[in-house]
């Protein structure tokens, strides 16, 4: 040990050097994210639990039952039935999907030709019974207004029917703890009331799917 | 009413408020503790009881009271029971010669004389190493009365620890008390009266050094808590101790740490002084208690930083550059206090 480390040892360097670096955590933004109380943005492509977007033509889903994505999925999860509506129509009499074995790859959203299934930002899932995992057309429908806003300015020209919609672009996960996210209600609560509160465009294919599903399964 | 009367219902009064006082503290400090240990950690620590997580500790408490008293079949029962009071008696014990503002005088209070420490005797500093010396104890006690390996290594871990490093802060509070010639601590800080200039830590400053270390190892703290290591010990002489049990260890270490931190302030950082004489207004308890907080600081902040040392680096430290360094300094101090007079 020559002279130098000596000295260096007396002082405390290393020691000061290691306490400034704690200290420099002491006083900057904490990384944190308190889950319930505020929660982080998901990402534009974020693959969370699926829904059925409406035709705001028909107020029924856009699915024409092509039976593409019971295809390709991997697991097998989704359950198609189709049949005609009397104008002529090539629609889904009933749509299950069973959450509990879908392993969320997203196959199913890029095979569906009208752009009808996607997947949403919705990730908070968890439930006390399984049978909660099984969704049906309904609650698939309700699921929408999870729907990433990027996918409708995706579909923004290329369909009539889309709705015109400009999203907010993605800000990061750093600009991810605003109160608007936090105050977001839970999943039963926001069925009812959501539509309101959502933005204007987001909030047109939402409003709609209430009024548009007792219809649907009158059929 | 006669003074001895008086004085002796000021005792009661004393004691009972500090030990109030110190138990809240100690409440408080352990929540600080964890919300500082996030805060170092750039995490955010406890948040949920009460505002910003501050009754933490109080939570901490009822669901320790509510656990089941678990002792080992085999364990050595009677000494296992008594080992943590072994430990937070002495802590308590040490609060008794710490004054917490001016001593002696004309009368001040209601016509009779109030005396800001429990009791003014001349061998306070002896006092406070020897209860350092038995709190070595029921660390020791608590190792072996558990019969289990890792609670043993741990016990003779801190039992060789703290015998080592007691000779050094011994040594260094020797210094103190040649500045001082005297081993009581009303002594002690009457005589860093003054700016913050006048007191010890700027002549004691190796010493000072040497003495905080010491109280780091004495304190079980990072880097020296290796009779608890976690990785190597699972919780050393902690490992059997559950329920109410462990969290009186837990209690009488952050006792601990409150009356050390207080021992420190008032041998190298002037006590209940202000560190300016025109601030001596505001009265001495609050400047102690100030002083309190910021060294819980410091020792928060260095427990947070500094990694754990080997046992062959403490054994090393203690007795190959602090003993000396103390005893030299020691020395040098005499030799000047001989010198100017």
């Amino acid at each position: 040990m020559g002279l130098k480390d000596i000295v260096k040892k007396a002082a405390f360097v290393d020691i000061l050097r290691g306490m400034s670096v704690t200290g420099t955590y002491f006083v900057v933004d904490k990384v944190t994210v308190e889950y319930p109380k505020e929660k982080l943005q998901a990402y534009p492509r974020f693959r969370g639990i699926h829904a059925l977007l409406t035709d705001p033509d028909t107020g029924d889903a856009k699915c024409v039952a092509c039976m593409l994505c019971p295809t390709i999925c991997p697991s097998q999860c989704i359950h198609v039935e189709g049949e005609e509506t009397p104008d002529g129509r090539s629609h889904a009499k009933s749509f299950d999907l069973d959450l509990a074995r879908c392993i969320f790859c997203g196959l199913c959203e890029e095979v569906c030709p009208v752009a009808a299934i996607v997947m949403t930002s919705f990730y908070e899932g968890s439930t006390y019974d399984k049978r909660d995992f099984l969704l049906d057309k309904e609650a698939l429908m309700a699921n929408q207004k999870y729907a990433h806003k990027e996918v409708f300015v995706r579909l923004a020209g290329t369909r009539p029917q889309a709705p015109p919609v400009t999203a907010e672009p993605f800000k990061g996960l750093s600009a991810s703890k605003p109160a608007a996210m936090a105050a977001e209600p839970g999943r039963a609560a926001a069925a009812a009331t959501s539509a309101a509160a959502d933005e204007a465009p987001a909030g047109a294919p939402a409003a709609q799917a209430p009024a548009a599903t007792p219809e649907g399964e009158g059929r | 009413m006669n003074d001895a009367i008086a004085q002796l219902i000021f005792l009661f009064i004393k004691a009972i408020l500090m030990s109030v006082l110190v138990v809240t503290m100690v409440a408080f400090i352990i929540f600080y503790e964890r919300k500082f240990a996030g805060f170092f950690q750039g995490r955010v620590g406890p948040t949920y009881l009460g505002p910003s997580g501050a009754f933490q500790s109080f939570g901490d408490i009822f669901k320790l009271l509510s656990k089941e008293d678990l002792i080992p079949a085999r364990s050595d029962k009677m000494v296992f029971k008594l080992a943590p009071y072994i430990i937070f008696v002495p802590a308590f014990l040490i609060m008794a010669v710490l004054p917490f503002g001016p001593v002696g005088g004309s009368p001040n209070l209601f016509g009779y004389r109030f005396d800001y420490v429990i009791a003014n005797f001349d061998s306070a500093l002896v006092l406070f190493l020897a209860m350092g010396g038995i709190a070595v104890y029921g660390v020791v006690l608590a190792g072996w009365s558990s019969n289990n390996n890792f609670s043993l290594l741990g016990g003779l871990r801190a039992g060789a620890q703290m015998i080592s490093y007691e000779l050094a802060m011994g040594f260094s509070v020797v210094g103190v008390i040649l500045m001082a010639g005297s081993m009581s601590l009303v002594t002690i800080v009457d005589k860093q009266s003054g700016n913050f200039w006048d007191w010890f830590w700027a002549p004691q400053l190796v010493g000072g050094i040497i003495f905080f270390i010491s109280t780091l190892a004495e304190l079980n703290r990072t880097p020296f808590d290796l009779a608890e290591a976690e990785q190597e010990l699972v919780a050393g002489y902690l490992t059997e101790y559950s329920g109410m049990r462990w969290g009186l260890f837990m209690f009488a270490e952050y006792v601990n740490l409150v009356v050390i931190s207080a021992i420190v302030a008032t041998l190298y950082f002037g006590g209940w002084h202000a560190p300016f004489t025109v601030l001596d207004f505001i009265p001495g308890p609050i400047w102690l208690f100030l002083k309190i907080a910021v060294m819980v600081f410091i020792y928060m902040w260095v427990r947070w930083t500094i990694f754990r040392y080997r046992y062959n680096q403490l054994m090393s430290m203690g007795w190959k550059v602090l003993l000396p360094l103390s005893i030299l300094n020691l020395a040098i101090t005499a030799i000047v206090i001989v010198i100017v007079g």
